[in-house]
């Protein structure tokens, strides 16, 4: 244990010492960002440094995270604020809610540069898209999290947590929308999706690829988003307190709709389905549920149709089924009209 | 107007009598023709531009997608293509520009053919009726001529480059949506703007980072690391992306003749690669060597000395990683050796802006800027 000490302080002291001198070279204060923990694999302890599953041994504190990594104080002036400190799958619309107006309050300050978010990587592509569709800023929002807990070897949460603090200071990230960093790589909101159960390099949008890298000796972009996004989104939560329920349904063979059936019974105000059974559909729009047509495959859209317009059915895009609910309930928060929901996901 | 729409009209029955008596078999019959909008007249004007290519050649029987085209098989016409394709004309008013090198050539795709190519866009993108160029390209070395034009065309309108990895008679042969997809991203609005373009496999990719990755599959290219920048969707075309870094209209090379360029060389690394290659690619008169290196771009020691060799004769050298993904940084080692980092560009991409950045320069900061905005 005591050795196990001493190597860890060695293991720091190594890294401090070898850290490139050009990491931060440009004059002039450094930018100010504000860390909002939620919690998640990179604030969470196993039982032994070779635990990557079932990590359940205490949590980290934003302190703790802040501490352990001396070397954010040569890129950021850091400051700090906890919103949770749950696993993924607990973040829920209050938090959601919670998280943005924070995140609101802070960028609407002069002085702030941009802001980090850690958060469970599970749900993090859901928080990071209802980011990008409400936060009113073009200063950089970055999500991070880490596939390995704070306690293992080879974590890959402090390098992800110091360049997601990079580019969340990096004047060449403003106008990018919210961004996701693991993995050296700076990846859109929107079109980012958790690819893999427990590699490191899990983050990927399919056929669009990232935005750009975190690399050693700069923050580099090649593309910017195109689809619209925090200042130039519609949607504001800053008067909410909740949102419309959507529910998700799975298609596969024979489907019989029970599903659709029981959502609507619970009181769903839309549904976004990956196929499902077209008695059970026509049912639900009879009561007034929207129904958004998403897809299973993982990439590529569904496209707009004559039949899907006939049917009163909206079309997602590109938008994985978790992504394309959380634009239905902003979408529901402002109408219920088709054709109006069928703009909204052309556009966002 | 009335011209146009009898135009149009002719041409939809030739193609209809075409693919259903001489192509029944190596061109799918049409679809009936996109609704015409109101006014024809109102249609972008594209011009189709021919290069050739594998979207040209024909061969026999249909099943043969590896040895066609040759002195045996009568190419492609560009007006074969419009022919072929009667519904090119419910997105485009299309002007055929024939600039495939004499069926001779020595040289199948030539900087002189490149250069040529560049002249004319320039000269076409002036002209404010056209609204956008297609070029069809062999795939082989397309996206290297796409990256030239990127830099050199000075324009905003949309130029996007289509190839086929099947020739125009083969079986499921993937020019014709290719084509007809190529040319509804240069009538599209959302197109301009966003630099040289390409589309196949109803990607659309940037000329920058687009790559072949398969010799003969359909979905061979991809961008490279970044992904790519929307679709040519049966409903619509759709963007996701735009680039960020400098082309076309924001380009410091653009506007420009070049009838010649700098010669630049590529020198692979691999174990024990030795040296004296670079020191014959200098006593040839090269000015710039671009070293594909292993892993994050290292040359190896024999290498490295010739560097030096070169170096001390004013040559530029670039460092490129073999890996084809991810950048070659900017380290302190390799600012003290007085190496350019190429970012994340393939060599072949490299060779071309170190050939464009030696017409402006020889300072090895300079050059690093260069490298760094492209």
């Amino acid at each position: 244990m005591i050795r196990n000490l001493l190597l860890s302080l060695a293991l720091i002291a190594t890294a401090l010492a070898s850290a490139p001198a050009s990491a931060q070279s440009s004059a002039g204060p450094l930018p100010k960002v504000r860390l909002f923990t939620t919690g998640g694999t990179i604030q969470s302890r196993g039982a032994h440094r070779q635990k990557l599953m079932e990590y359940s041994d205490g949590k980290v504190t934003p302190e703790q995270l802040v501490n352990d990594l001396p070397e954010l104080k040569e890129v950021a002036q850091l400051e700090y604020m906890e919103i949770s400190n749950v696993g993924s799958p607990s973040v829920n619309t209050e938090i959601q809610l919670r998280l943005a107006k924070e995140i609101n309050a802070w960028l609407a300050k002069p002085e702030s540069a941009g802001a980090v978010v850690t958060h469970g990587t599970a749900t993090l592509e859901e928080t990071a898209y209802f980011l990008n569709l409400v936060v009113k800023s073009d200063k950089p929002v970055v999500l991070v999290g880490a596939m390995r807990p704070f306690t293992a070897v080879s974590r890959d949460g402090p390098f992800n947590l110091y360049n997601a603090v990079r580019v969340a200071g990096s004047p060449k990230a403003r106008g990018m929308g919210v961004m996701i960093l693991l993995n050296d790589e700076i990846n859109a909101a929107r079109d980012t999706t958790k690819g893999n159960t427990y590699r490191t390099d899990t983050f990927v949008a399919r056929d669009l690829g990232p935005l750009g890298y975190a690399d050693s000796d700069q923050i580099v972009f090649y593309r910017k988003p195109t689809y619209r996004h925090t200042s130039k989104s519609e949607f504001d939560v800053s008067k909410l307190s909740t949102l419309p329920r959507v529910d998700i349904t799975y298609g596969y063979q024979e489907d019989d709709g029970a599903a659709i059936d029981a959502f609507v019974a619970a009181g769903a105000k839309g549904l976004v389905l990956t196929g499902g059974d077209k008695d059970a559909i026509k049912r639900a729009q009879e009561k007034g549920v929207l129904i958004v047509s998403s897809d299973r495959k993982g990439s590529g859209r569904v496209v707009e149709s004559e039949k899907a317009a006939a049917e009163k059915r909206v079309t997602s895009d590109n938008l994985l089924p978790m992504k394309a609910r959380i634009l239905l309930r902003l979408a529901l928060t402002k109408t219920s009209d088709p054709k109006e929901i069928q703009r909204m996901f052309n556009q966002y | 107007m009335t011209r146009n729409l009898s135009l149009v009209a002719a041409v939809n029955l030739a193609g209809a009598l075409l693919c259903s008596a001489a192509f029944a078999q190596e061109i799918p019959r049409h679809a009936p023709p996109p609704a015409m909008p109101a006014d024809v007249s109102r249609l972008p004007t594209i011009v189709l531009m021919s290069y050739g290519g594998t979207i040209a050649s024909r061969g026999r029987p249909r099943l043969n997608v590896t040895n066609y085209g040759g002195k045996e098989n009568k190419r492609v016409d560009p007006q074969d293509w419009v022919d072929d394709l009667p519904e090119l004309r419910g997105v485009a008013n299309i002007v055929i520009d024939d600039e495939r090198p004499a069926e001779d050539a020595k040289e199948p795709a030539s900087y002189d053919d490149q250069a040529r190519i560049a002249k004319r866009m320039n000269e076409l993108v002036r002209d404010p009726k056209i609204k956008g160029i297609v070029l069809t390209h062999g795939t082989n070395s397309m996206a290297e001529t796409a990256y030239y034009l990127n830099l050199v065309v000075k324009t905003d309108k949309p130029i996007v480059l289509v190839g086929s990895q099947r020739p125009w008679t083969g079986l499921s042969g993937d020019g014709p949506r290719n084509l007809y997809d190529a040319v509804r991203v240069a009538a599209s609005k959302e197109a301009w703007g966003k630099g040289v373009l390409h589309a196949m496999n109803q990607l659309i990719n940037t000329a920058r980072d687009v790559d072949k990755t398969s010799a003969y599959r359909t979905n061979t290219f991809i961008g490279v690391d970044v992904g790519a920048l929307g679709y040519a969707d049966p409903d619509r075309i759709v963007f996701y992306r735009e680039p960020v870094r400098r082309h076309t209209d924001g380009s410091e090379f653009a506007g420009k003749a070049y009838p010649t360029l700098p010669q630049v060389e590529v020198a692979y690394a691999y174990r024990e690669a030795p040296g004296y290659l670079i020191d014959a690619m200098v006593a040839n008169g090269a000015k710039g060597i671009i070293v594909e290196g292993t892993g994050a771009g290292s040359p190896t020691a024999s290498e490295n000395d010739a560097i030096k060799r070169a170096q001390e004769k004013g040559v530029i050298v670039v460092a490129t990683a073999r890996t084809h993904g991810g950048r070659v940084q900017d380290t302190p080692r390799r600012r003290e050796a007085k190496i350019v980092p190429g970012d994340n560009l393939k060599p072949e991409k490299a060779r071309i802006l170190l050939q464009l950045a030696l017409t402006k320069t020889s300072d090895i900061n300079e050059i690093t800027r260069i490298f760094n905005e492209y």
